[in-house]
């Protein structure tokens, strides 16, 4: 299976969702979750997420500040606000309902139809 | 949410460049630790894309495009040049307009407007009149609402005769008390303000109080303060230099604050003193600031309890009135009756069309530049410019130029129009204390507004018609090739004869005012202009009563019929030809003694005619015949003669008996009080009719009475010089031989008869408006030649191949010529055409202020046109000349 490239939105919804697992982590650390988790599947121009953080960070839904990292570098650490919890719930909610939509149709068969 | 998402982007925009670099130190970072195989992307890209979530691209959009137009604007220096001076004229008079009215109407009169009231004693019967207030009961006021007012302060106003040795102008005034300057919390500028005992009724101590713009006209000498004036003949001294711009109360304000004790200095009109200081005398205005914290409708039931209480203790004087508080009167515009107000909105708007006018020029201008800069855009657009962005750039680009346009024109018109407001000081018959028109932010501000709505107009429609072509299409095409289609003509073609229109509009009007102009100062006003002078005194505002003055008048009269050179003298009440006067209703006495009041006019027996009061030889003097009957008598000059007489115009004596001999006959007043009412007047002389003023050409009724019947302060000597001897030469002599008579008597005007005409305030309005519209007519026709020249350079330019080949192939130069001359004329004619329809309403509107004009005046409808026609043919001429130079090798190599 081909790598894949991440659209703006999933991504976002994929921070949120690492951030809330793992705790507050910097930029790297993220990048270096999603290449974990996806088991390499998902290809991530890792730049691509200093935006999507960025904008997030101007929402609201996640702060930041410096701090030192594992290996004694100075990096600038993410962590989830109130707001985001909020948004990563409703977000969360509103990807199961498209994908379980999604499924039906993909799963849906002649005679189920007729 | 939202409130936080902005503060985060105020940070950011604030401390935007620790913000950038604390993201490329984070993206370093992480660069470093990833190693070798994951891509990490274009780190510039990621930068600017994380920028966008900052959230403030549009603003480094807008520096951008600023920077981008500076530059543009600074490589075609000729086009920004033009451009900028078209601005600054088109806004420029704009600014200058604005400024006035600001001045007059917008700005604040005093810091702090909202607490503060005028207090006054109101009826409370039902029709609730207001009164003013004795000085016993405004202390009385002042003493039981120092609770309710911080300051409360009370003030009288009237017109005293003001003189710096330089002769007595009557000037507005105002007696005020100790706290007056607090209440507006605008103390004077130099020295001080009035102290507690000098505002004790009777304390009469001479200091004075001058207003900003008297100072500046005398000089804004530095040594003003101590120094000495006569105020109604009296010795005052100046103590102060009110604020710049203060005015009290009402625009115009004084040009004179007295201490409210030298109240007597005031006299009435018939030049009795007023009497001050008891309960019984209520002259006074109050006005107060309210304590802070006091709302006015706490205010108002506690002034009623005072006022309750006042009307209990003084029941004689207060009873049946109660305290009210209301906002002071405001602003006095004194606005020339109804014509000249429809004059003044006029004025107001041709500002406006100066602007259009600069606008489509500038608009034209663009657009020509514009179908130049074809390539730039399709470049653009195709490297992704949006159609958007690129409108906004061009919209930059314009408002970068109208923005310099206004700031220029910010600076010249601030200059001018200062200029021009010192410079009505000295004209205006009144002294008062002129309006600051200088700047403040609302003028700014209006600049700024003008500069927008200008870059609205003149670069939205090119941004847009230049923005919509294809890009492709033009890229293919060479720069120069063919120029802009049969519809970019048309726009050129509709702006120019916009331009020319509207440009007819301002000089035809003009042309009208020119024309009035002309004709007052050739009119015949039925009497000999030459050789006449004028001397204007009033007693009373020297305080004399009127035993006093008319010794006064007896006395120079008599001096100046012994001066050289002097043929004859006499003395009137209202001098021909000054509008502003006295008219009685004259009826035949013994007839229509009970004429019902408001009785039909057409039936009415009465006639409205001006009534003056005149010594011997009025008629003489005026170069007028004795129809009939005789002079006055010199016996007439002095009260107590016996039978009443009068003398009037051959106009009245046709009015009131028609085709009969009016000589002998009795008439009478209709409308007279006092001792004057319906008694009978015999008609003893009919001298002619003589004009009642300049912008009426009908002769007016007059009736003359003699200077012993009837009193009047304020009088104009009239002279006649003999032949041979020079008006001019005997003014100096003239105003010496006044002052030797009496030192103490306010002489308000020596002059000639043509200057004293000049000098009213119709023929005064017709100068400046004539001045003005000739201005904004001059600039607007300036203007459409620059845009004629624009349009036909550039069409010449972009014809260029087609003559060259026309010219190769045989064609006569003058045939082109005449081309290129035909085009141009067509375009003219039309807007000539819509511009005379312009003209024409507009003469309609502009007719009753204008004298002995018609809106449809053949002289000016015939000029304005030919000067445009004209003015336009050799702007399309010098193009023209260029296409027919056209080297036909050259023209065609350039493909």
């Amino acid at each position: 299976m081909a790598k894949r490239d991440v659209q703006q939105g999933t991504l976002a919804l994929i921070v949120l969702k690492i951030l809330e697992v793992l705790g507050p982590l910097h930029g790297y650390g993220i990048a270096r979750r999603i290449e974990q988790i996806s088991g390499k599947l998902l290809a991530v121009n890792q730049g691509t997420l200093y935006p999507v953080l960025l904008k997030l960070e101007q929402e609201g839904a996640v702060a930041s500040e410096w701090g030192t990292s594992e290996n004694n570098r100075r990096a600038r650490f993410y962590r989830l606000t109130a707001g985001g919890r909020k948004q990563l719930r409703a977000q969360t909610q509103e990807w199961a309902q498209t994908t379980a939509l999604m499924d039906r149709f993909i799963t849906a068969k002649a005679e189920d139809l007729a | 949410m939202i409130i936080g998402e902005w503060i985060r982007r105020l940070g950011y925009l604030l401390r935007r460049r620790k913000w950038e670099d604390e993201l490329r130190q984070e993206m370093d970072s992480h660069r470093a630790q990833m190693g070798a195989p994951p891509a990490f992307g274009n780190t510039l890209r990621l930068r600017e894309e994380a920028r966008d979530a900052w959230g403030w691209r549009w603003l480094d959009e807008l520096a951008q495009d600023a920077r981008f137009a500076w530059r543009t604007l600074r490589h075609s220096p000729g086009f920004t040049l033009t451009a900028i001076v078209t601005l600054a004229l088109g806004i420029g008079v704009n600014i200058g307009m604005f400024s006035l009215i600001n001045g007059l109407l917008l700005r604040p009169l005093y810091a702090g407007a909202d607490d503060v009231f005028g207090v006054h004693s109101r009826s409370t019967m039902p029709s609730g009149r207001n009164r003013a207030l004795s000085y016993p009961n405004y202390r009385d006021i002042r003493e039981g609402t120092t609770d309710i007012f911080a300051n409360l302060a009370a003030s009288f106003t009237g017109f005293v005769g003001l003189d710096f040795g330089d002769g007595a102008r009557s000037t507005y005034a105002s007696a005020v008390t100790a706290n007056y300057f607090q209440v507006f919390t605008a103390p004077p500028a130099y020295g001080r303000s009035f102290t507690a005992e000098e505002e004790q009724p009777g304390a009469g101590i001479r200091v004075a109080i001058i207003s900003y713009s008297i100072w500046e006209e005398h000089g804004a000498d530095p040594a003003m303060l101590g120094r000495h004036v006569r105020i109604n003949g009296e010795q005052f001294t100046v103590v102060g230099v009110a604020r710049k711009g203060f005015a009290g109360t009402s625009i115009p304000g004084p040009g004179v604050w007295l201490p409210l004790g030298a109240h007597e200095t005031f006299s009435t009109e018939d030049g009795t003193r007023r009497t001050f200081g008891t309960r019984e005398a209520p002259t006074l205005s109050v006005v107060g600031r309210l304590q802070p914290g006091m709302a006015a409708e706490t205010a108002a039931p506690a002034l009623a309890t005072v006022g309750r209480r006042l009307e209990q203790a003084f029941p004689s004087i207060n009873a049946g009135y109660s305290l009210a508080m209301s906002r002071p009167s405001g602003r006095l515009i004194f606005m020339p009756g109804g014509s000249g107000a429809l004059t003044g909105v006029l004025l107001m708007l041709m500002p406006a069309i100066v602007l259009l006018v600069a606008c489509l020029n500038l608009a034209d201008l663009l657009l020509a530049r514009g179908h130049g800069r074809r390539q730039e855009l399709a470049i653009r657009s195709s490297l992704g410019g949006g159609r958007s962005r690129l409108v906004r750039q061009l919209l930059t680009e314009g408002f970068l130029l109208a923005l310099t346009g206004g700031a220029v024109g910010l600076v010249v018109s601030t200059w001018a129009t200062a200029k021009l407001v010192a410079s009505l000081g000295p004209m205006l018959p009144v002294v008062v204390s002129l309006p600051d028109v200088g700047l403040d932010w609302r003028v700014f501000l209006g600049t700024v507004a003008f500069s927008l709505v200008a870059t609205l107009i003149f670069s939205a429609g090119p941004a847009l018609s230049l923005t919509r072509r294809a890009a492709a299409a033009d890229l293919k095409r060479h720069a120069g090739d063919e120029g802009r289609g049969r519809a970019g003509a048309g726009i050129g073609n509709a702006l120019v004869i916009g331009q020319i229109a509207l440009s007819l509009l301002l000089l035809s009007s003009g042309g009208l005012f020119v024309t009035s102009v002309i004709r007052t100062a050739a009119a015949d006003p039925g009497f000999r202009l030459d050789g006449g002078l004028v001397v204007v005194v009033d007693p009373a505002l020297a305080g004399y009563d009127e035993a006093r003055g008319r010794q006064a008048h007896l006395a120079l009269l008599d001096r100046l019929r012994t001066v050289p050179g002097v043929e004859v003298v006499t003395i009137g009440s209202r001098p021909p030809f000054m509008s502003s006067g006295d008219s009685r209703k004259v009826a035949p006495f013994g007839f229509a003694q009970d004429e019902p009041a408001g009785a039909d006019d057409s039936r009415s027996t009465s006639v409205g005619a001006v009534f003056s009061v005149v010594g011997r030889d009025y008629a003489r003097v005026l170069g007028l015949p004795q129809l009939s009957g005789r002079d006055f008598r010199d016996a007439e000059m002095v009260p107590g003669s016996g039978e009443r007489v009068a003398i009037i115009d051959d106009a009245l004596a046709e009015k009131l008996w028609p085709g009969a001999d009016a000589l002998g006959r009795l008439i009478q007043f209709l409308d007279a009080k006092g001792p004057d009412a319906r008694q009978p007047i015999r008609v003893i002389g009919i001298i002619p009719a003589v004009k009642h003023s300049p912008g009426n050409p009908q002769p007016y009724p007059h009736v003359y009475v003699p200077l012993g019947q009837h009193y009047e302060s304020a009088m104009t000597l009239q002279l006649r010089v003999a032949g041979g001897v020079s008006e001019e030469d005997m003014l100096s002599t003239i105003s010496r031989v006044v002052r030797d008579v009496d030192e103490r008597l306010p002489v308000l005007s020596v002059a000639t008869w043509r200057n004293h005409l000049n000098a009213s305030s119709d023929v005064r309005l017709q100068a400046t408006a004539a001045g003005v519209f000739s201005a904004f007519g001059g600039i607007a026709l300036l203007l459409a030649g620059l845009g004629v020249y624009g349009v036909k350079s550039y069409v010449v330019s972009r014809r260029t191949r087609e003559f060259g080949i026309r010219i190769a192939i045989g064609a006569h130069p003058r045939a082109l010529l005449w081309q290129v001359l035909r085009d141009g004329g067509r375009t003219t004619t039309i807007g000539i055409g819509i511009g005379l329809l312009l003209a024409l309403g507009a003469g309609q509107f502009l007719q009753g202020s204008l004298y002995g004009v018609n809106s449809i005046e053949p002289v000016v409808l015939v000029t304005a046109p030919l000067i445009l026609l004209a003015s336009s043919l050799l702007a399309s001429y010098i193009p023209a000349r260029r296409a027919t130079k056209v080297d036909p090798m050259v023209a065609l190599r350039s493909e």
